[in-house]
C-alpha cells in the first residue's frame, strides 16, 4: 500500500509543472554560476569551479533556495486535497493514516530529491563548456558530487522537507506554509549573522541546519590547493550536524503523523462569548426600493475610496503582512544592535548608519509584501470567487486598479515609519539621540516609497497580464534575479534596469556630504521609470480582467478601444514625461559624462596595460619639487589645477625622452615642457612622450608645467565622482598631476580578469633580490624625496588642507586661498582636503596636533588627540624624533572610503573609521586609539623609511605600522586587550589565505597582501618582541632608521629590516626569525589532557598531555611537516584566557617548556588546583586551530 | 424588455456553450430553466457583462448590451451561481461596500437602503457577523440583497435555490416574487418547481439552444392527454424504454413510476395523467436528445 501511494504521489509530481520549472529554473541558475564571470558560488581567483569546495558549496547554497521547491512539493501533499475537496474521497477510503501520509510524504521527496539532481547535472555539463577558462577547471572527480549531493544536499532537503511537510499538516495551508518558509529564512539569516563571530563558529556548526557552518568550519582555513583537491573529512561537527538534523527531519515526520487527523475537526468552540448586540429594531419593511443610485466622478470617488478601504483591509488584517513585518523588524533590530565596524567594534548607530542597515535588512520586507500583495489584490476577487458580484456593478475599472497601486505604496509608507520607530527606539537604547532624524525621511521614508511604489507598479501590470497569481509572482522573482544577474554582466544603465533596480537606485552617504550629486540623479531616475511605471498602470486599467474572459489575446485586442480618450491622454503625458527625463537623464549620464560600468573599465586598464607597460623600463628623471595650485570648486564639483614640476636626471646617462601620463579623469588643459616636443601621443590614456631637444644630461634639472581639469558636470548612472564633493573633498596628488614614466599602480590583479581580457595571467611585484627595483620607492616611481607648495583655494566657508606649514590664509570675494610649504623634503604623496570643519587643537612638545572633523562627529575626538600624545611619546622615545612641528587628523565623507591614510603631517581619516567608534566600553577594544597609532606610526614608517618597491615593502611600512600601534596599546592598556585583538588577526588571516588569487608569500616577500602584512604581521611582530623583547625589536628599528630615514635611492628592502632584527636577537632565536619572515610557517597546538593531583606538600601536579606539530607551507597551500621544538608557553589557570572574568590574577602557573613534535607530557606544580589549562594559552603561535590549545583540568 | 439576437459563445477550448440563441424577455419573472452543462450560466454571464459573446446582441431597452457594459451595469442586479465572500468582513459592511460600487455615493441614502435589503432579506439580526460563517440560504439571501441594490430593472439570478433546503427555498422564492412585478427578473435553475411557482414566462435551454419558450400554463396545455403513467419493477423499466416514449422516471415506494408521452393511450396499465411543468420539461429534453 505504501508503495504504491509513494509511486503514485511521485508520478504525480513528475507530472506537475512546478517540478519541470524547478528543474529548469535550478539547472538555469547553476549553469550560469559555473559558466557566467560574476557569478560564481564559493569562487576564488585560484580554485576551480568544479573543485570539491566549489562542488560542495553550490549545492549547499541551492539546498536553501531549492526550499521554496520542496516545499511546494511536500506541502502540497496534504494541503491539496483540502484544497480540491479530494480529501473526503481519499480519506474515507481504506488507506491507513501512515500509509497515506508517509506514501505521500516518499512520492514527493523523491521528486524533490529528483529534481535537486539538477544542480550537480548544471555543474557537470557547465564545467564542459568551451568558454571556460581551463585554468577554472579541474579534473572531474565523481566522488565530490557524491559527497555534495548525498551528505549535504539530501540529509538538508530531507530536514527541511519533513520539518515543512510537518508545518503544512498543521497548518492545511499553503499561504501559511510559505510564510513559516520565509521565516525560517529570515530567522537563519539573522542567526547565521550571529554565528559568523568566530566565537560562536563551532555551536554554529552544529545549530546550522544546512550544514553552510559546519562545512565553513571544516574548511574554514582551506587554501586554493586544499579546495581543489581534497574533501572535508566527514567528521567532528560536519558528521554531527548531518546526523543530528536527519534525526530531527524524523522527528518532525513522526510529529507531523501526531498532528495529521483524517476527520475534519469541528470549529473550536468561541473562547469569547458572543456579545450580545444592542437590539437595534430592524426598520420597518419599505417595499419601495430607493433609487438612489448616481454615476459620474462623485460616485467614483466614492467608489474608489471604499475599495482603497477594502483593500486596506485585506492587507493589514492579514496575519502574512504582521508575520512579514515582524520578520523584517527582527531582522533589521539584529543589524542594528550588531551595527559594528572593523575588528567587531561598535558603532555610534548615526541616524545614516541606520539608514543604511534598514536600507541593508529591513526593505526586502516591503519589496516582499509589494510581490505577494500585488498578486493577492489583483487576483483577490477571483480568489474568493467575488468576481462575479463585483465585476458587474457599474464601477470604473480605475477605481479597482489604482487602489490596488496606492494601498500598497500606504502600506509602503506603514512599514517604513515602523522601521523608523524601530531605528529611533535601537538609538535610544544606545543611549544615543540623532539631531538629524530628519534623514529617515529624505534620505529613506520617501526614496524608498518612490521606488518600492514604482516596482510595484509592475508587480501589479505583470498580475494583471499573467494568467495566474503564482505566475505573476514567479515572474517577480525572476524579475529581481535578472536584475541581479545585469547589472553583473555588464549592464548598468538604470535607463534599462526597471526603476534602477528592485529599491531604486543606491546611493552613497555621507554625513558631511549628504546624498551629493548621486541623490539629484536618483530623483531623475525616479521621476523617469515613474512615467514608465505611469503608462504600465494605464495599461494595466485597460488590460483589466473584467468578467469572466481572463484569457490575455481578446483584453488586448480591446486595448486600443480602451486607450481612446482620457486614458490614452494620460499614457501620452507619461510618454512624454518618460521621453524628457530620459534625454536628460542621458545627456548627463553619456553626454556631459562617459558612460563607464564595471567592464568597461576592466577593458580600459588592459588596454592601457598592452599598451603601455613596455615603457616602463624606460629610464626616466625624477620629481624634486611640486608646486600645486588648486582651485577648488566643491559646490560644482571640480577643480582647476594648474601646476609645476622642476624634475632632475638621477641617472648616470642622458634621459632623452619625457613620459607623462594622467589619471583617466584628469583633463589635460595645457601641458608645456620646455625644451622638448610631444612625439608620441596617446590621447585616449592620457599619455605623452616628450622628446628632448637636447637630452637632459645627468644630473640635470628642468621643469614642466601643467594644467588640469578634474570634476563631474551634472550627474553618472552610477560610480559618481567621490573625491571632489560639496563637502568634504579629498583629492590626492595623482588624481590632478601627472606621473612620470609607467609603473604598474591600478592595474588589473586578478588572474581570471586578466586571463579573460587576454594579459599575461599574473602581474607581479619585482624580486626582493631585483637590484634595479631598490631605485625607486613603494610610493611612485615618479620621485625620492620633493619639496611642495601647495596652493589650494576652496569657498570661504570651508578648511583647505595639504601637507606642508601653512604659511598664508587669505579670504577674499567669497574664496579662501591658504598656502603650504614643506620645510624638509617629504614623499611625493599629498593630500587636498576642504569642508566645513570644526577644530580640536592642542599643542604638545612642541607640536601642534589637530583633529578636523564633522561637528556631528565629535566623539571620539579627544581620544584621537590623547592617541596622538601617547604616540609621540612612545615612538619618539623608541624609534626616533618626530620629524615635523604638526600632525593633522582630518574627516572625511564615507563615501571616498572606509579607510585612514597617512601623509606627511597630514592624516585623512574616513567618517566611518574611528569618528564612529564607539569605544564608551571600556572592556572593548579601543580602535581609535589603536588605528590613530597606526597612522601616526606611518610617520616614521612611510614618510621616514620608505621601502624600495619590490616584494617585501610593505612589511617596512604596514607591517611596522600594526607593530607601533600594537606597542602603543600594550603601554597603553597592557597586554589584555592585544590577545583579543590578535585573536581576530589570527582568524581573519589564516581565513583570508584561503582566498589568495595568486600565491602566499612569507613576511619578508608580501606582495601588498593585506592579509600578510597586516594580519600576519600583527602576529609575527607580536611574537617577535615577546621572544626577543620589545626592546631588542625597537634597537633594530632604530638601526633601521638610523641607516634609511630621508634617503634617496637605492631604498631599503625587507632584507634590511631582517638583518637588523637577526643582529639583535640571540643565536637560539635566528631559526625563529627564519620562520616567521622567511618561510610560512604553521603549528598545530593541542592539549588532549589535563590532570591535576594533589601533592602531599598541599600543591598539585598538573600534568598535561599535549600533541605538537609544525608545518611549513608554499605559497599554494601544500603543507609538509617541520620539526618543532620550540620553548612555548604552558600556563594553569582559574579561568580560560579571553573568557569574562579573566583577570592576570587567575594566573596560576605560566612557564616556558620545551615543546616537540609530537605527543608529550608536561607536568607543572601549581599551588591551588586549575580549572584550565594549556600550551600557547594566549594564542601567540600561528595555530590552525587556536581554540584546542587549552582544556578544562580534571 | 429584454433582446437576445443570435447569441453565439464559443469557448476558448471550443467548446460551444450557446448556439444562436435569441430570446425575448418580458417584464416579470422569467424562468430559465436547463439540465446542467445548458449554457444557462453562460447566457447569464453574457447578460450580466461578465463576458463577451463571440458573436450576436443583447439589448436591454435602449442599452447595448455588448457595447456598452457599463451603461447596463446601472440598472443590473446579479446573483451569480456561486459566490464567495471575503474573509472577516461582515454582511453590513459589505453590503455597504456593494452599495458604494453600485453607485449609491451619498452615506444616508445608502444607509437607509441597506438596512431595508437587510431587513427585507432577513439578514438583520446577523448584520454584524462575518459572511464567512453564513449558512448557505443566509449567503443566498446576502446575495439577493445585493442584487436589489439600488432598484435594478434587469435581476439576473442563476441557479439561486441549489443547495437551500425547503424552507429556505420558500422564503427565497417569496421574495424573489415580491420585486418581480416591474422589472425584469431572470431566474435560471434546473429546478422545475422554481419556475412553476413563480414564472409568468419560460424558456427551455438545451445544449445551448433554446428549446422551448412559452407561459408555463400554456404549455401544460399542450400535453394535456398526452401524458401516461405506469408503475412497474425496475427489471422491466429497459422493456418498457424500448417500447414507448418514456420521457421521465421516478422511484416511488421502492418501485419505477414511468412518465410516457403518447397522444393516446397506450393501453398496457397505463393511466392518463395531469402532466405538470415537470412533463413539460422533461418531454422537451427527451424531444431535443432525439433530436441531436
Amino acid at each position: 500500500m505504501f508503495a504504491k501511494i509513494a509511486a503514485f504521489e511521485l508520478r504525480y509530481q513528475l507530472k506537475n509543472p512546478v517540478f519541470w520549472v524547478a528543474v529548469v529554473a535550478f539547472f538555469l541558475l547553476t549553469f550560469a554560476t559555473v559558466t557566467v564571470d560574476n557569478v560564481h558560488i564559493g569562487d576564488t581567483a585560484n580554485a576551480h569551479l568544479n573543485g570539491p569546495y566549489a562542488v560542495v558549496e553550490t549545492h549547499l547554497i541551492w539546498t536553501l533556495f531549492f526550499m521554496f521547491v520542496s516545499t511546494a512539493f511536500v506541502a502540497n501533499v496534504v494541503v491539496r486535497d483540502d484544497e480540491t475537496g479530494f480529501g473526503a474521497l481519499i480519506k474515507s477510503t481504506r488507506v491507513t493514516k501512515a500509509a497515506y501520509l508517509y506514501g505521500r510524504f516518499t512520492g514527493a521527496f523523491i521528486a524533490g530529491l529528483i529534481a535537486f539532481l539538477a544542480v550537480p547535472s548544471a555543474m557537470l555539463v557547465g564545467s564542459m563548456m568551451p568558454w571556460i577558462d581551463p585554468a577554472k577547471i579541474g579534473p572531474f572527480r565523481p566522488g565530490d558530487y557524491l559527497f555534495a549531493y548525498g551528505m549535504m544536499a539530501v540529509p538538508t532537503l530531507f530536514l527541511l522537507s519533513a520539518g515543512f511537510f510537518a508545518l503544512a499538516t498543521v497548518t492545511r495551508s499553503m499561504m501559511a506554509t510559505y510564510v513559516g518558509v520565509i521565516a525560517f529564512m529570515i530567522i537563519y539569516t539573522i542567526a547565521d549573522l550571529v554565528g559568523a563571530k568566530p566565537e560562536y563558529m563551532v555551536p554554529a556548526a552544529y545549530l546550522d541546519p544546512f550544514g553552510l557552518r559546519a562545512f565553513g568550519l571544516a574548511t574554514r582555513y582551506f587554501t586554493s590547493a586544499d579546495r581543489n583537491s581534497i574533501l572535508p573529512a566527514l567528521a567532528g561537527p560536519l558528521i554531527y550536524n548531518r546526523l543530528i538534523w536527519t534525526g530531527v527531519g524524523f522527528a518532525f515526520l513522526a510529529l507531523a503523523y501526531g498532528l495529521f487527523h483524517f476527520e475534519v475537526r469541528g470549529a473550536k468552540a468561541s473562547r469569547k462569548k458572543a456579545v450580545a448586540a444592542p437590539e437595534v429594531e430592524p426598520p420597518a419593511l419599505i417595499h419601495v426600493a430607493s433609487n438612489a443610485t448616481r454615476f459620474g466622478p462623485g460616485a467614483a470617488r466614492a467608489q474608489f475610496m471604499a475599495r482603497m478601504r477594502m483593500d486596506f483591509g485585506l492587507v493589514f488584517k492579514s496575519p502574512a503582512f504582521v508575520v512579514l513585518l515582524l520578520l523584517g523588524l527582527f531582522n533589521a533590530a539584529g543589524g542594528l544592535f550588531l551595527l559594528n565596524g572593523i575588528y567587531g567594534v561598535a558603532l555610534y548607530p548615526v541616524t545614516r548608519q541606520a539608514i543604511e542597515i534598514l536600507t541593508g535588512s529591513f526593505t526586502f520586507v516591503p519589496l516582499i509584501v509589494g510581490i505577494y500583495y500585488a498578486g493577492e489584490l489583483v487576483w483577490r476577487e477571483r480568489d474568493r470567487k467575488t468576481e462575479e458580484l463585483i465585476d458587474s456593478t457599474p464601477t470604473p475599472d480605475w477605481t479597482f486598479v489604482i487602489p490596488k497601486v496606492a494601498v500598497i505604496a500606504s502600506v509602503f509608507v506603514v512599514m517604513l515609519a515602523i522601521s523608523i520607530a524601530l531605528a529611533f527606539i535601537v538609538q535610544a537604547i544606545k543611549h544615543f539621540a540623532p539631531d538629524d532624524a530628519w534623514k529617515y525621511v529624505a534620505w529613506y521614508l520617501v526614496p524608498m516609497t518612490v521606488s518600492l511604489t514604482i516596482f510595484t507598479v509592475l508587480a501589479v501590470f505583470v498580475q494583471a497580464v499573467s494568467p495566474h497569481k503564482f505566475i505573476g509572482w514567479g515572474i517577480m522573482v525572476l524579475f529581481i534575479i535578472a536584475n541581479v544577474m545585469m547589472s553583473n554582466l555588464g549592464l548598468e544603465h538604470n535607463l534599462y534596469r526597471y526603476g534602477g533596480g528592485p529599491i531604486g537606485p543606491l546611493v552613497p552617504m555621507s554625513d558631511l556630504n549628504g546624498l551629493g550629486v548621486a541623490g539629484q540623479g536618483a530623483w531623475w531616475f525616479r521621476a523617469y521609470w515613474a512615467c514608465i511605471a505611469l503608462v504600465l498602470a494605464v495599461l494595466a486599467y485597460a488590460l483589466w480582467r473584467r468578467g469572466a474572459e481572463t484569457r490575455l489575446w481578446p483584453r488586448l485586442r480591446r486595448l486600443p478601444s480602451r486607450l481612446s480618450g482620457k486614458a490614452g491622454l494620460l499614457t501620452l503625458a507619461a510618454v512624454v514625461g518618460a521621453v524628457g527625463c530620459g534625454a536628460f537623464i542621458f545627456y548627463n549620464t553619456n553626454v556631459l559624462n562617459d558612460f563607464r560600468t564595471a567592464r568597461g573599465e576592466e577593458r580600459f586598464s588592459a588596454d592601457y596595460e598592452k599598451t603601455l607597460l613596455p615603457y616602463e623600463t624606460v629610464p626616466q628623471p625624477k620629481i624634486t619639487k611640486v608646486n600645486l595650485d588648486v582651485d577648488l570648486h566643491p559646490g560644482e564639483g571640480y577643480a582647476d589645477t594648474h601646476g609645476l614640476y622642476l624634475f632632475q636626471n638621477k641617472t648616470d646617462k642622458p634621459i632623452p625622452v619625457l613620459h607623462v601620463r594622467f589619471e583617466r579623469d584628469a583633463h589635460l588643459r595645457a601641458l608645456n615642457v620646455p625644451g622638448a616636443h610631444v612625439t608620441k601621443a596617446y590621447d585616449r590614456f592620457g599619455y605623452y612622450i616628450y622628446t628632448f631637444d637636447t637630452p637632459m644630461a645627468p644630473g640635470e634639472t628642468r621643469q614642466l608645467s601643467f594644467d588640469v581639469w578634474r570634476g563631474q558636470k551634472g550627474f553618472r548612472n552610477n560610480r559618481n565622482q567621490t573625491s571632489i564633493v560639496e563637502n568634504g573633498t579629498f583629492l590626492n596628488n595623482f588624481e590632478i598631476a601627472p606621473i612620470l614614466g609607467m609603473d604598474r599602480n591600478q592595474l588589473l590583479r586578478d588572474r581570471a580578469k586578466r586571463r579573460r581580457l587576454g594579459l599575461p595571467a599574473e602581474l607581479r611585484m619585482p624580486k626582493l633580490e631585483n637590484v634595479a627595483a631598490r631605485q625607486f620607492n613603494m610610493l611612485t616611481k615618479s620621485a625620492d624625496w620633493v619639496d611642495s607648495d601647495i596652493t589650494v583655494t576652496t569657498d570661504a566657508d570651508q578648511t583647505p588642507m595639504a601637507p606642508g606649514y601653512r604659511v598664508s590664509d587669505v579670504a577674499r570675494g567669497g574664496r579662501r586661498t591658504d598656502r603650504f610649504v614643506t620645510e624638509a623634503p617629504i614623499n611625493a604623496f599629498f593630500s587636498i582636503q576642504s569642508a566645513r570643519y570644526a577644530v580640536r587643537r592642542a599643542a604638545y612638545k612642541g607640536v601642534d596636533l589637530a583633529v578636523y572633523y564633522d561637528p556631528g562627529h565629535p566623539w571620539n575626538v579627544d581620544r584621537m588627540i590623547k592617541a596622538l600624545k601617547f604616540g609621540l611619546d612612545y615612538d619618539q622615545a623608541n624609534f626616533s624624533p618626530y620629524q615635523f612641528r604638526q600632525a593633522r587628523i582630518l574627516e572625511f565623507p564615507a563615501t571616498q572610503g572606509t579607510f585612514a591614510q597617512s601623509f606627511a603631517n597630514t592624516i585623512p581619516w574616513s567618517e566611518d573609521i574611528g569618528f564612529l567608534f564607539d569605544v564608551r566600553d571600556p572592556n572593548k577594544i579601543d580602535m581609535v586609539t589603536y588605528v590613530t597609532a597606526h597612522e601616526l606610526g606611518h610617520q616614521w614608517w612611510a614618510h621616514q623609511v620608505i621601502p624600495a618597491d619590490s616584494q617585501g615593502s610593505t612589511l617596512l611600512v604596514e607591517t611596522l605600522a600594526q607593530y607601533t600601534a600594537l606597542m602603543n596599546m600594550k603601554a597603553m592598556y597592557g597586554p589584555d586587550q592585544i590577545r583579543k585583538f590578535l585573536h581576530y588577526e589570527l582568524d581573519r588571516y589564516l581565513r583570508d589565505r584561503g582566498g589568495e588569487s595568486v600565491e602566499e608569500m612569507p613576511l619578508e616577500r608580501v606582495e601588498n597582501q593585506q592579509y600578510i602584512h597586516y594580519r600576519k604581521g600583527s602576529l609575527v611582530m607580536y611574537r617577535l618582541q615577546d621572544e626577543i623583547g620589545e626592546a631588542a625589536v625597537n634597537r633594530a628599528l632604530r638601526k633601521l632608521i638610523a641607516d634609511h630615514a630621508f634617503k634617496g635611492a637605492p631604498y631599503p628592502t625587507s632584507l634590511d629590516l631582517i638583518a637588523d632584527l637577526r643582529a639583535e636577537a640571540p643565536a637560539d632565536k635566528q631559526a625563529l626569525i627564519t620562520d616567521l619572515f622567511e618561510k610560512i610557517t604553521l603549528y598545530d597546538l593541542k592539549t588532549t589532557s589535563a590532570v591535576a593531583k594533589k601533592r602531599p606538600d598541599g600543591r598539585y601536579d598538573l600534568t598535561l598531555t599535549i600533541s605538537a606539530r609544525k608545518m611549513y607551507a608554499d605559497g599554494q597551500g601544500h603543507e609538509r611537516d617541520a620539526p618543532l621544538n620550540e620553548t612555548l608557553d604552558v600556563g594553569a589557570f582559574d579561568v580560560e584566557p579571553a573568557k569574562p572574568g579573566f583577570t592576570a590574577r587567575a594566573v596560576i602557573a605560566f612557564e616556558r617548556r620545551q615543546i616537540h613534535s609530537g605527543v608529550q607530557t608536561v607536568t607543572l606544580v601549581v599551588s591551588r588546583a586549575p580549572k584550565f589549562a594549556g600550551v600557547d594559552p594566549y594564542n601567540k603561535l600561528i595555530d590552525r586551530n587556536a581554540d584546542d590549545n587549552g582544556i578544562k583540568v580534571e | 424588455m429584454l433582446t437576445i439576437k443570435n447569441l453565439t459563445h464559443i469557448y476558448a477550448n471550443g467548446v460551444k456553450a450557446l448556439d444562436n440563441v435569441s430570446l425575448t424577455v418580458p417584464n416579470g419573472m422569467f424562468g430559465l430553466l436547463g439540465p446542467n452543462g445548458a449554457g444557462k450560466s453562460t447566457l447569464m454571464r453574457t447578460v450580466a457583462t461578465l463576458q463577451t459573446p463571440t458573436s450576436g446582441s443583447v439589448t436591454f431597452d435602449d442599452i447595448d448590451v455588448v457595447r456598452q457594459p457599463e451603461l447596463l451595469r446601472r440598472v443590473l442586479g446579479y446573483l451569480p451561481q456561486d459566490f464567495g465572500v471575503y474573509p472577516r468582513v461582515s454582511a453590513y459592511d459589505m453590503l455597504d461596500h456593494m452599495a458604494i460600487l453600485k453607485g449609491i455615493a451619498n452615506g444616508r441614502e445608502r444607509k437607509t437602503e441597506v438596512e431595508r435589503l437587510l431587513a427585507q432579506t432577513n439578514l438583520w439580526d446577523v448584520r454584524r457577523k462575518a459572511l464567512a460563517g453564513f449558512s448557505g440560504g443566509m449567503r443566498q439571501r446576502f446575495g439577493i440583497a445585493q442584487a436589489l441594490i439600488g432598484a435594478p430593472r434587469l435581476i439576473i439570478v442563476d441557479e439561486p435555490t441549489a443547495g437551500l433546503d425547503p424552507e429556505e427555498r420558500n422564503r427565497f422564492l417569496n421574495l424573489l416574487a415580491e420585486i418581480g412585478e416591474n422589472v425584469v427578473v431572470i431566474l435560471s435553475t434546473h429546478i422545475v418547481e422554481d419556475v412553476a411557482d413563480l414564472c409568468p414566462a419560460m424558456a427551455i435551454i438545451a445544449g445551448g439552444k433554446i428549446v422551448k419558450t412559452g407561459a408555463p400554463e400554456t404549455l401544460m396545455r399542450e400535453l394535456d392527454g398526452k401524458i401516461w403513467t405506469k408503475t412497474v419493477a425496475a427489471s422491466e423499466l429497459e422493456a418498457l424504454k424500448a417500447k414507448y416514449t418514456v420521457i421521465s422516471t421516478r422511484l416511488y415506494a421502492g418501485r419505477t413510476v414511468a412518465h410516457v408521452l403518447a397522444d393516446a393511450d397506450p393501453g398496457d396499465g397505463f393511466t392518463a395523467h395531469q402532466g405538470g411543468l415537470g412533463d413539460v420539461y422533461f418531454a422537451t429534453l427527451h424531444a431535443t436528445r432525439r433530436a441531436a
